[in-house]
């Protein structure tokens, strides 16, 4: 049965109110309070390292993204790569199956809204919340370094880290739609919660483990030449791809840390004659995180067009 | 008459003596022989010697005649000195080392130096003077005859030479010249010294192996010093000989020595690119051409320079032309150089070194290569995205429901 007109009908009503619910509810506050403690304290304890730091730094505000401060062992990064699947699954594990649960789904899309529209609409509510957090969050630690380092920063500096938002946005976005997933499949929230979660732990704690024995399983029992060397180290980093925490703290790598001419494995040949700690160009940076940021992008999409298949197929009347 | 022939005796007197001695024992070695000279003279007596008996003297001035008492084998005595036939209005006083004496006494085999100051007036007139220098002791009277001949000033003369008049170096090196000033008048002359050079030469004067810079310096009578001329050429100069008259002045007296440089050119690169910029961009994989100036700023051509250079492993370089058959002073040659970046180069900055050769110089220069890569791969991501899309909508259309 074809239906007629635009699949998107009715998306804008469910984006704003699906923004709103966000925006005003108690998760949220739970949340941004988690962020800010997450994000502000390692934020606040390397602006502290970096003003005692005497000497000239081309790229002194990334230095707040990246450098670990000596007090707290955690860079504001490595905190991000932490808490923003949290923040997504938090916003996404009951945004279908709890409208279910309420039996409130039927009873909108009853209204003259699709599926479509009503699945990408809570996406983009989602998305957005997140991105209103992170944005808050951005704008707190340059605010923080404008406030504590005295200087303002220079427009590369300042594209740079819009580039960190965006990709952080992103992977917020991975997260996000495979908890949309879980929350299509499971009927109950618990479940769904618990699966988004466990999937979280599964390539933050057991991957890099697994991919480290594969490697092992792969390898040969000596290795003889260069090339097979080389080998194992590509698919020892390629395994850790399929990990979105990876490719997330690698783009991040190469935006906030403009020296990062590689993020893959590099002989020391390739080395030879090249001028060390020289940055990288910002058009050259973006096309070195360019695959990380393609495979995040590119995995959004496909979990929620999983997410939409399911939905898709599912009946909705309780 | 009769006083010439007791000079002439009196000057014979220690020649025969010695002569007699060593006529006597002709075997002996010379230690002996001068052991038994100091020990045992053969003319035992007391004599007054001076080496000038007859001496000029100029009016108005002071002058010093050295003589000495001689004792040989007697025992020693002393001496009343003094002299007679001073002529008037002259001051004729007898010194012992530097003081007024009256008397001398000299050791048995040994003698006591004396001397005569001679003060002549100034309006002495022209003319020799007879003077007598008597000694005269308890048994023993000598005396010491002497013509004093007033006469004109020994013009000021001065002398300069060098054994190398002619060096050979670069316009960077300096030339050190060592020249030998004698004064040949007959008193001590502060001595002027200067140089005539071309152009923008530097000289300076150092005495003998001083280091201070000197301007003059006191040479006494009949003595010669060393001085030594540095001559710092212009380094622009070019090749060639350049004279440099070395000159020496006292009391109107004046002498000159002619120094030449001879000055061999040398060439001297340089290496830099068109606009003086040394890095540019390069991308992974694809030929990149710079223009690089090779000049010379030196004074002397410089032959069969060849290009090389220095890039990274895998990289490829290449000169056009590769070698230069001559680069002339303040000449500027352009040489294309074509640097090709390794496949598997990894984006960022990279030093290259470019290397010019030749004859007598080389010069090299580092350039900062800026790898870029392609943005083909960017394409190919943006192409992932576009499936993953493609996907999206195929699912749309598949599954989308009323």
């Amino acid at each position: 049965m074809q239906r007629e007109g635009s699949p998107f009908t009715g998306l804008g009503p469910v984006f704003i109110k699906e923004l709103s619910d966000h925006l005003t509810s108690v998760r949220m506050m739970v949340l941004t309070l988690f962020v800010i403690v997450f994000g502000a304290f390692p934020v606040a304890s390397s602006l502290q390292t970096l003003r005692t730091v005497v000497g000239a730094d081309a790229y002194l505000y990334l230095r707040i993204f990246t450098i670990e401060p000596e007090q707290v062992p955690i860079s504001f990064i490595t905190a991000l790569n932490f808490i923003i699947p949290l923040m997504a699954i938090g916003l996404g594990f009951d945004s279908v199956n709890s409208e279910f649960n309420r039996r409130t789904l039927s009873r909108v899309l009853s209204q003259p809204i699709y599926r479509d529209a009503l699945l990408l609409g809570k996406f983009l509510g989602g998305l957005m919340t997140l991105a209103v957090g992170l944005l808050a969050l951005w704008l707190i630690v340059f605010g923080a370094g404008l406030l504590l380092l005295g200087i303002p920063p220079r427009g590369v500096e300042v594209a740079r880290a819009f580039g960190f938002l965006l990709v952080a946005i992103a992977y917020g976005g991975v997260w996000l739609s495979v908890s949309m997933l879980f929350s299509v499949v499971f009927r109950s929230t618990a479940t769904s919660a618990l699966c988004a979660l466990g999937m979280w732990l599964f390539f933050f704690i057991l991957w890099p483990m697994i991919a480290n024995a594969l490697v092992l399983g792969f390898a040969p029992r000596e290795i003889t030449t260069v090339d097979q060397y080389v080998g194992i180290q590509q698919l020892a980093i390629a395994l850790q791809r399929l990990s979105p925490g990876t490719l997330f703290s690698e783009a991040l790598l190469g935006l906030l840390n403009p020296e990062t001419r590689t993020l893959g494995f590099m002989l020391p040949q390739q080395m030879r004659g090249a001028i060390p700690n020289a940055p990288l160009p910002l058009d050259q940076s973006l096309l070195l995180i360019w695959p990380q940021v393609t495979g995040l992008i590119a995995g959004m999409i496909v979990v929620f067009a999983a997410a939409y298949v399911v939905f898709q197929r599912e009946e909705v009347r309780a | 008459m009769r006083r010439t022939i007791t000079l002439l005796a009196l000057l014979a007197a220690p020649i025969l003596t010695a002569g007699q001695v060593f006529a006597a024992d002709p075997p002996k070695p010379a230690v002996a022989a001068a052991a038994a000279a100091s020990t045992a003279p053969a003319v035992p007596g007391l004599w007054l010697l001076t080496d000038y008996p007859s001496q000029t003297v100029r009016p108005g001035e002071a002058t010093t005649i050295r003589f000495k008492l001689q004792n040989s084998g007697i025992a020693p005595e002393t001496l009343a000195v003094s002299v007679d036939g001073v002529p008037a209005g002259w001051k004729i006083e007898l010194m012992g080392n530097g003081q007024p004496i009256a008397a001398a006494m000299a050791p048995t085999n040994d003698s006591v130096a004396l001397q005569l100051r001679v003060d002549v007036p100034k309006d002495a007139k022209p003319g020799s003077q007879n003077i007598v220098v008597h000694a005269k002791g308890a048994t023993q009277s000598i005396d010491l005859p002497m013509t004093l001949t007033i006469g004109k000033e020994v013009p000021a003369k001065l002398a300069i030479k060098t054994q190398l008049p002619s060096l050979i170096g670069t316009s960077k090196s300096s030339f050190d010249y060592t020249l030998s000033v004698t004064n040949d008048s007959g008193k001590e002359m502060t001595v002027a010294l200067a140089a005539q050079s071309p152009g923008n030469f530097q000289t300076t004067f150092t005495e003998g192996y001083g280091t201070n810079e000197i301007s003059s310096l006191p040479i006494e009578a009949g003595a010669s010093k060393d001085i030594k001329v540095k001559v710092r050429p212009p380094q622009e100069i070019k090749a060639g000989d350049y004279p440099v008259l070395v000159k020496v002045s006292a009391e109107g007296a004046t002498a000159e020595q002619k120094v030449t440089l001879q000055i061999s050119g040398q060439g001297a690169l340089s290496l830099t690119s068109k606009d003086g910029r040394l890095s540019g961009e390069a991308q992974v994989g694809k030929t990149a051409d710079y223009m690089l100036v090779v000049g010379n700023d030196g004074t002397a051509p410089i032959e069969n320079v060849e290009m090389s250079g220095s890039v990274p492993a895998d990289w490829k370089v290449e000169f056009n032309p590769k070698t230069l058959p001559s680069v002339a002073p303040n000449e500027k040659k352009e040489v294309k150089v074509s640097v090709t970046p390794s496949e598997k180069a990894i984006a960022g900055d990279y030093v290259a070194s470019f290397r010019a050769g030749g004859r007598g110089d080389s010069k090299s220069a580092d350039y900062r290569i800026t790898v870029t890569t392609s943005t083909l791969w960017g394409m190919v991501g943006i192409g992932i995205i576009a499936i993953a899309l493609l996907v999206l909508l195929g699912a749309v259309a598949r599954f989308g429901r009323r």
